[in-house]
Formats: C-alpha cells, structure tokens, sequence
C-alpha cells in the first residue's frame, strides 16, 4: 500500500487524503515536503525553532483544511503559499517584539539565533561561516524580495509557481527578484573580494 | 533576462551553495501529537457551563469573595437606618417649657401696660421740661421710629422676641433675656430710661414694641404753656450763662 502510494504524485496523494483520508498519502506529503519547506522558512526567518513550528503548523492546516484544495492549482504552490502566509506572520510578530525589546533594553537584539544542533548543515561543515554571513545579509533584504529571491535562487522555483505563490504577476516577480539580489549583492561585496 | 542572471551571478550561486536546512528528527513525532491532540480537543468540547466555570480551582475562592462582598453591603453595622424625616414625631424637649394658658400671658400683659401708662402720666405732670427736652429730639426720635418699624418689619426684633422660651414664672430681667433687654433699649430709647422696664416687661412677654407702646406721645401744647415752656428756656439759658460767667 505505501509503496503504492509513493509513486503517486502530490496532487494524487492529497486527492487520497480528501477522497479517503489516507493517514500515510498525507505522511508521506509530509516527508516530501518538510525540509524544502524548513529549508524556505528558515531562510526566510532565520530563526530555527520559528521556522520548525511555521512548517509543522503548515502541515496541520495542510491536514485539517484538506478539503479546500482545488485540483486545479499544484499541490506545491498550494503548500507554498500557506507556508509563505504563516512566515510572513510569524515574522511580522517577530519584528514586533524585537521593537519592543529595543524600546526595554535599549539595544540591538538580533531578530535571528542559530540553533546548536548537529544536523545543521550551515554549522557543521567548513563554510558554515560564509553561509552565516550570507543569511545575514538575506534577512536585510526587504521583506517582499526576500522571499522571492529565496524562491527561486534557494528553492529553484519557475517564474510562472513563485507568481502564483505571492499572488503576483510575473513580471513584478521578476522586479522583486532583481531588486533582492542587488541589494545582496551591495551587501555581500566583501564576500566577493575576498 | 539572462543579463540580469550574469549580473547577479555571484548572488545567484551563492544563494544556491547554501546548504539546505532540514528539519528536525522529531518533525512527524511532534506534528502527529498536535494533529492528535488538536483531534482530542475537537472532540471533547467544552459545554458552556464549563466554559463559565473554567478554571474549577476559582470557584471556591469566587464564592468566598463573593459572599464576603454581600456580607460587606447588606449587614453595614457601622451604617444607620435612614428614616423619612417627615414620619418622624418631633422630639420632646424637656429644656424648653411651652406656654401653654394664654390667658395668664395676656393678664400679664395688661399689668404691664397699666403699669406703663401710669409710669408714663407722672413725668408728664412733674416734669415740663423734660417734654420740651423730648421735643427737641423729636427728628432723633422719628428716625428711631423708623428704625424700630424697619426692625419690626424686617423680623430683627421678632428674632429676638422668638427667643422667648422663658417660663412664666421667671424673674423677667433674669438671664439672657437682660442682655438682649438692654441692647434693645440702648438702641431705642436711650434718652428715656423710664422705658427700660416697659419693653423689657415687653420683650419677655413675647409682645412686638408698637410706636404708642413707647413712651414718646406726641402732646399738643396750648399757647399758654408753650409760653411757659419758653420762659423755662430761656431761664434756663441765662442760669447757664450765669453759672459760665461765675466759672470764669
């Protein structure tokens, strides 16, 4: 039966979980899409233990609203986009408090921490560093360029899914991506010389 | 498009060669618990009774409160009861002795004013002079008049007459009663001190001070005595000047 199910496609197995509520079509949903989907938010957060509870969240609504998705869209854009929605929140909330740590303390508090943990890829291997430095400098990036640069440069996405995604058309997909990776760029100058 | 690529080919491949972050090892553990116990909650729902009474630890500490709040307000042992002031019986004052025969007040009353009348012939008779004396402070005497007649009027004297819870059987000039006696006759009928006992008798009487109470009767002199009254003067002008020019 599983592994029936595993050579179905996304829409296939949300199709299962609405027809039949399949418990394992939506595992194995879940095991497909967990770390692109951790891998997004955290990019776009920078907070690891916010980014593992947006995704699992997203999968909770994945799995209690079920019903709502249409055949018509991609699974993955479907899954994107409620992912992007509770980031873009959860960020949001973030911002808000480290405003109101400043206004306490009186002064900067980081709005990101890595996470001490093994499986880290970004702190275990060698360029750890420069990976550091480079999620910085993302997460100076303006809010709506950030995402879609991490879309398509980070995640690999078309076009045509990121405008679908954000909800956007193509063309200001492409503006928003141009003008997230200037500012990178200007950011990341000392990376490059050296 | 493609030069936007070469443009930012840096940033591209950068942002590419990040590794990719996984999630965690308990990622389906923790998200089959919250699907769990999210299944758990909704199946369980709370009633709305038990929704009022969430937390079930407070009730008994709501209760305490709430029955220390009623005890506060309805048994109040410092506060005292209200009553209608006009369902009140007035109080008995036993201080203030009420006349209550009006017949002896008033035979009082008529001693008095024999009395008066007789007290106020004998000076007339004796003493001429002392008319002629009364005459020449009749404007002094008319503007008293009005004075007594505006105190009347507007209730001065009144108010002192009210003050007239004296018992019957009181000395008259007794008390307070002298001080507000005196006070009176000082301010009206100085020059006359025959008066002083009539309206004193007056004042503790409880009776109001007419004109023609007061001692000061208006006498129609005939020319003879009009006469007479001015060889008095002048008699008495040129004993003056005689006893002036002895001293010198």
């Amino acid at each position: 039966m599983d592994i029936k199910l595993r050579e179905l496609s996304d829409e296939e197995l949300i199709l299962e979980l609405q027809k039949n509520n399949t418990e394992a079509a939506f595992n194995i949903l879940v095991q497909r899409y967990k770390n692109p989907l951790t891998n997004f938010v955290f990019r776009f957060l920078g907070d690891y233990e916010a980014c593992s509870d947006v995704v699992q969240e997203t999968m909770i609504k994945v799995y209690r609203y079920k019903d709502s998705y249409s055949s018509v869209a991609k699974f993955s854009t479907w899954v994107y986009t409620i992912t992007g929605n509770l980031a873009r929140t959860e960020y949001r909330r973030q911002r808000r408090r480290n405003i109101f740590s400043i206004n306490d303390y009186g002064e900067e508090h980081k709005t990101y921490d890595l996470p001490d943990e093994s499986y880290r890829p970004d702190v275990i291997t060698d360029s750890g560093i420069k990976d550091e430095i480079i999620q910085k400098a993302l997460l100076k990036v303006k809010e709506t360029y950030r995402e879609a640069v991490i879309l398509r440069d980070i995640q690999g996405m078309s076009y045509e899914e990121i405008s679908e995604i954000l909800g956007v058309n193509e063309g200001t997909v492409k503006s928003r991506i141009n003008r997230g990776r200037a500012q990178l760029q200007e950011l990341l100058k000392g990376i490059y010389k050296e | 498009m493609e030069n936007d690529e070469k443009k930012y080919e840096d940033v591209i491949n950068a942002l590419k060669g990040l590794q990719e972050v996984k999630a965690p090892a308990n990622f389906e553990a923790d998200l089959q618990r919250r699907i769990n116990s999210e299944k758990f909650s909704r199946e369980e729902k709370k009633s709305f009774w038990q929704n009022i009474f969430v937390p079930a630890k407070l009730i008994p500490s709501l209760g305490l409160v709430a029955a220390a709040v009623v005890i506060f307000f309805v048994v109040d042992t410092n506060s005292e009861e209200m009553d209608n002031p006009f369902l009140i019986e007035p109080r008995v004052r036993e201080d203030v002795f009420a006349v209550t025969e009006l017949e002896e007040v008033q035979q009082k009353q008529e001693e008095v004013s024999k009395e008066k009348s007789l007290k106020k012939d004998e000076p007339l008779k004796k003493n001429e002079p002392v008319l002629e004396k009364r005459r020449d402070e009749s404007g002094l005497r008319s503007s008293e008049d009005k004075m007594i007649t505006g105190r009347e009027k507007s209730g001065e004297v009144e108010g002192l007459l009210d003050e007239k819870d004296v018992p019957e059987d009181q000395d008259l000039n007794a008390g307070a009663y002298a001080a507000a006696e005196s006070t009176i006759v000082d301010s009206i009928a100085a020059p006359q001190p025959i008066t002083a006992t009539v309206t004193s008798s007056e004042l503790v009487t409880g009776q109001a001070i007419t004109k023609e109470e007061l001692n000061f009767r208006q006498v129609q002199l005939t020319e003879e005595e009009q006469n007479t009254v001015n060889e008095l003067k002048i008699q008495q002008v040129q004993s003056v000047k005689k006893a002036n020019k002895s001293q010198k």
